[in-house]
């Protein structure tokens, strides 16, 4: 039988498993959402796991450079998220729906 | 079972169950929600890694700003419940469940392992610093040592701010006629 100490030791492997976790759940969401909105917050969504392993290295070596790192995903988040929405916006207009599918057309 | 303990497992399972009610609700709205609640529990985690400054700016940047602006868009929409609202095709969608059920399976891995392991090694916590002196270290390494990328991310935002009201101002938008 395995011994309970993980669950009274948090460990760096702990956030490390956290973040995993809200990885996968980030990666499904963008797979299988049909809705653009959707498909963005799931973006967030993994970037955030990303930001908990940064600040989680950080923390446990005792180095700030994580954390600056977090800076520059937190503006790179942002952005994407304006320009993406921005995106969807002229998408709504031409197709009154937000569907993934009507992505297609943009090609060409 | 002490305090810092319990904090941990309640914010991992609040933010768990937050994130995968943002995956799973059909209505964006009730999605939007849950990823506020997931920013807020983040910056949560933050504070518990002695991160006092990131989590204030998680706090202003996701959990304001950004979801004011997916609120505002899912406003302009105005969107019901979707009728279709996860991807079909049996096969792709067995494709696509299968390579989430890898990630899933590398982490049941990492936690077996971890489990079976026994103990993970002593955690080497570093003396809890006050939030001034952490803030204060985190603005010197940011000015001094990373100081071109912080100026290049000020260009960055300029350009995504130009470029986003020039999308959404041009007629069609993407789509313009020619």
């Amino acid at each position: 039988m395995p011994s309970t100490s993980f669950l009274t030791d948090i460990s760096i492997n702990h956030y490390l498993i956290l973040s995993a976790i809200l990885f996968s759940i980030g990666m499904a969401g963008v797979l299988l959402r049909r809705n653009i909105i959707v498909l963005f917050m799931s973006i967030e969504l993994m970037l955030n796991a990303v930001n908990i392993s940064f600040v989680t290295f950080s923390h446990y070596f005792d180095k700030v450079d994580g954390q600056v790192m977090v800076f520059f995903v937190m503006t790179i988040a942002a952005a994407e998220a304006a320009v993406g929405l921005a995106l969807a916006v002229s998408i709504f207009k031409r197709f009154k729906e937000v569907n993934i599918r009507f992505f297609e057309h943009l090609k060409g | 079972m002490t305090a810092d303990v319990f904090i941990f497992w309640f914010l991992a399972i609040l933010t768990i169950v937050s994130a995968l009610s943002v995956v799973l609700m059909t209505n964006p709205i009730y999605s939007a929600l849950s990823l506020a609640m997931t920013m807020v529990s983040v910056a949560a985690i933050f504070v518990t890694l002695q991160a006092y400054f990131l989590a204030g700016v998680q706090l202003i940047v996701y959990a304001g700003a950004v979801m004011v602006l997916f609120v505002m868009v899912l406003m302009l929409f105005d969107l019901k419940n979707e009728l279709q609202a996860f991807s079909r095709g049996k096969f792709t969608g067995a494709i696509k469940v299968g390579a989430v059920g890898i990630l899933a399976g590398l982490i049941v891995g990492a936690v077996g392992s971890f489990i079976m392991a026994g103990k993970s090694g002593a955690p080497v916590t570093p003396e809890a610093s006050t939030s001034a002196d952490a803030t204060k270290a985190l603005s010197e390494h940011l000015f001094f040592n990373h100081v071109f990328g912080f100026e290049a991310l000020g260009v960055l935002l300029l350009v995504i701010a130009v470029g986003t009201v020039a999308l959404s101002r041009s007629k069609g938008g993407t789509h313009a006629k020619h």
